[in-house]
């Protein structure tokens, strides 16, 4: 089994989490981990790359929606970027394009943070 | 037949004797040499003292075994042999003439008192030979039989060539063979290291007996040396026999002489000797026990008991210790008391500040009071009259964690000496092995236990599953669910409703294992009450959707599809809750049926009413519908590539024409292949619905 990695960075105002590797129900408490970790430095506004996901399920969807109620309660969001096409299938099976925001690219998503703050 | 042999040991030398008596009393009066009378005369006496000999070592098997009783034994027959010969020698009316060159009895009397003495000595000296031989032979080394079979060789010699015949022409010769069994007698008495291995109360009896022993044979040896009325009786009875008993005798009074003097030299070790043996049979027993005790309670009972032993202690404990992880404390339970109170434990091992316990889990080393009554960690004990003289106390260490103390105590100060230290040590680390042996089969006798309940859970989940297919002529249906472990959380169900419309639900939920099976069971329930009440897939989902919501973990959701077959009109109506899309094949067209909708469990009414979409298709004669779950289109191969929707297609749409059941079972098949000996990572779940028309 492919190993699964997850790397947490700040920018200003918002942290990114990347992705790497095979995340199932075995690897997503990982996930779950560096997620308790940010919303316990109160860091809401949360860019989640996943160039280098390959592969998702649906244990490793449910990280995200354990989090997203507390998250947005805070005023912060989850936003989803560089999803390659396959990971974007399961995303896109289950609902969460309507349910997560979800870019191209993670400049874009760190854009919409930054714009959401000006405002 | 061992009786009638050892019989005949008996019986022929007792009848050669008798015979040869009869020769001498005769002889004492009558000079006489008829026919070589007397050759046979001497090889009655030398074939009567052989056959004795086999008779005596018919009669002891268990040679080597016990020294001291050996010794004992042989104590027994040469003293009273001793006890005879000096009674024979203040024996009025007995005598001998001292004319000529040997002497002669004066009677037939003496010739019987005279034969009885020799006979008596000759036997006291066999038993004598085959004490000394079983106890040079108790450790044997390359030259002990060697040597052993040389002194007998020049025992034997020295003997024959005494013999009257040729007595005068060999008297050197034999002389010499003299001199070398004198030589070999003190050589072999170097081999005495049968005393080692005697316990301190057998080395005491040893050295009593070999006193003994000596003293005897020193005085045979100084009648038979000096014209002593037994030296007269030996000479005249047989001089062959002179020799033996002479040499023999030397040979005690060596041998015991220096088995007394060694003996008493290794009395001082004999303790240290007897506690090593101890021990090492000890731990011998301890490490069988390892392997042997399942019962932790046995174990504890045997160890404390094995540990007084060990190192002689008075009384002797085992205090468990236990994390208590979710809590953060430690348990403490005092197991395997031997000798001691629980109330006393309570006292010794946590009181105040000086808190045993504390002490050893702290430094995790072992703890050693001298003198309990004045050491300022022990001295309180006093005022609740526990008085002990030493205590020790050691920690069972597993994998850098102390799972346990094991305490021993002894009334006298000072009481544990190095050696006890390192024997209990060495102990306690044996304990762990056990303990932890013990533990590892209790552990795994509960793991059966699960997996027993495991197996029912499997089996129940199995029953939740339909066990009949709804059947009609319009269309065929084949259907099977595996999960990848006991239980998961796929499911499948069938729905007959009004006007011959057939509902079909697959659905899948997030995770695996047990929590998922229980969502799955729940799945079923909604399912079979909403279906009877719902007119349209989508309603279904949205109810369904409603009702779960609020039921679910947060990390939790269930992806359904839905699919109302309408016979009458030859209809498909389907709803997707974020489920994988329906396959459809229709001649040479393929689809992938998959109208918009969000998992259930995922967010509340409104939005996710407003995602869900509602398809309906024609179905035309010979038309293929799959529903499956994502383990059929995820599973890997050995490089973990997946299997995939359009490898799943093309194959659907290869073998369409053939019967639903050959279409599942084909399918599986190739995903078997695919897979190769990479494991199927999820629950796999496969529901074919072949069209034939209405």
């Amino acid at each position: 089994m492919s190993e699964f990695k997850v790397h947490h960075r700040d920018g200003d105002g918002f942290s990114v989490i990347e992705l790497k590797g095979y995340l199932d129900a075995h690897t997503a408490p990982d996930l779950e981990t560096t997620f308790q970790e940010l919303l316990g430095d109160r860091k809401f506004n949360i860019v989640v790359n996943c160039r280098d996901l390959t592969y998702i399920s649906s244990a490793g969807l449910g990280v995200f929606m354990a989090y997203i109620e507390d998250v947005r309660k805070n005023k912060g969001d989850i936003k989803l970027t560089n999803m390659s096409p396959k990971v974007y299938n399961v995303f896109d099976l289950l609902g969460f394009p309507i349910l997560y925001e979800i870019y191209k690219d993670e400049q874009e998503a760190v854009n919409k943070f930054k714009q959401s703050k000006k405002v | 037949m061992f009786r009638l042999k050892r019989l005949l040991y008996i019986g022929v030398p007792v009848l050669l004797l008798i015979i040869v008596f009869m020769i001498d009393v005769v002889r004492i009066t009558v000079e006489f040499d008829v026919g070589g009378i007397l050759y046979l005369r001497e090889l009655a006496v030398i074939g009567a003292l052989v056959l004795i000999y086999f008779f005596v070592s018919s009669g002891s098997r268990d040679r080597g075994k016990a020294a001291t009783k050996d010794i004992g034994r042989l104590l027994v027959v040469v003293a009273g042999t001793t006890v005879l010969v000096g009674l024979v020698q203040v024996l009025p009316g007995l005598g001998f003439s001292e004319g000529g060159p040997t002497s002669v009895p004066l009677n037939s009397l003496t010739v019987f008192f005279g034969a009885l003495a020799s006979v008596g000595v000759s036997i006291a000296s066999i038993v004598t030979l085959m004490t000394v031989r079983s106890l040079v032979f108790h450790k044997r080394k390359k030259g002990t039989k060697r040597n052993f079979i040389i002194y007998l060789a020049a025992l034997i010699g020295c003997s024959i060539l005494v013999l009257p015949f040729w007595a005068d022409e060999l008297s050197l010769v034999s002389t010499t063979f003299f001199v070398a069994a004198i030589v070999m007698i003190v050589v072999i008495s170097f081999r005495q290291s049968w005393i080692v291995f005697l316990s301190r109360r057998e080395k005491i009896y040893s050295i009593i007996y070999s006193a003994i022993v000596f003293i005897t044979f020193i005085v045979l040896s100084l009648l038979l040396t000096n014209r002593t009325f037994l030296n007269k009786s030996v000479v005249f009875f047989s001089s062959p026999a002179e020799r033996f008993v002479l040499l023999n005798s030397i040979c005690g009074a060596v041998y015991f002489g220096m088995a007394f003097i060694s003996t008493l030299f290794h009395l001082p070790t004999a303790e240290v000797y007897e506690r090593k043996q101890s021990e090492l049979s000890s731990l011998h027993n301890l490490s069988r026990l390892v392997t042997q005790v399942f019962d932790f309670k046995d174990l504890v009972n045997t160890v404390t008991h094995m540990t007084r032993e060990v190192c002689g202690a008075q009384s002797a404990w085992l205090e468990m210790i236990r994390d208590v992880k979710d809590k953060g404390y430690r348990e403490y339970e005092a197991v395997g008391m031997n000798n001691i109170s629980e109330d006393q434990i309570a006292v010794i091992t946590a009181h105040g500040e000086y808190s045993l316990r504390k002490l050893v889990i702290e430094s995790k080393k072992v703890l050693l009071v001298d003198e309990v009554a004045t050491d300022r960690r022990t001295r309180h004990m006093k005022q609740y009259g526990i008085r002990f003289g030493s205590l020790l106390s050691v920690p069972l260490i597993s994998h850098e964690q102390i799972i346990g103390i094991l305490h021993a105590t002894k009334d006298v100060e000072y009481g544990f000496d190095q050696d006890d230290i390192d024997v209990v040590t060495t102990f306690a680390d044996h304990v762990t092995i056990a303990i932890e042996n013990s533990r590892l089969i209790a552990q795994s006798l509960e793991r059966e236990r699960y997996r027993q309940e495991m197996m029912v859970a499997r089996d129940m989940q199995r029953r939740l599953l339909p066990q009949k297919f709804p059947t009609s002529k319009s269309f065929e249906i084949a259907a099977m669910s595996e999960p990848a472990m006991e239980v998961g959380g796929d499911y499948f169900d069938f729905v007959e409703l009004e006007n011959g419309r057939v509902g079909v639900v697959v659905g899948d939920v997030s995770g695996k294992g047990v929590s998922a099976a229980f969502y799955m069971a729940e799945v079923k329930g909604i399912f079979q009450s909403l279906s009877k009440l719902c007119d349209s897939p989508r309603e279904l989902l949205v109810r369904a959707n409603h009702t779960l919501i609020g039921n679910l973990e947060k990390k939790a959701f269930i992806s359904l599809l839905y699919v109302i077959l309408d016979v009458k009109h030859a209809t498909l109506e389907l709803a997707r809750a974020g489920h994988c899309p329906m396959i459809h094949i229709s001649g040479n067209e393929k689809d992938m049926i998959r109208p918009s909708g969000l998992g259930l469990g995922l967010t509340n009414g409104e939005i996710f009413s407003n995602a869900t979409e509602e398809k309906t298709i024609l179905l035309k004669k010979g038309d293929l519908c799959l529903f499956y779950t994502d383990g059929i289109t995820e599973s890997r191969n050995e490089a973990g590539e997946e299997f995939g929707y359009e490898r799943l297609v093309m194959l659907a749409a290869e073998i369409q024409n053939q019967s639903a059941r050959e279409i599942q079972d084909r399918i599986l098949t190739e995903i078997k292949a695919y897979c190769g000996k990479a494991a199927f990572g999820d629950d796999l779940t496969l529901v074919v619905m072949k069209w034939l028309g209405t």
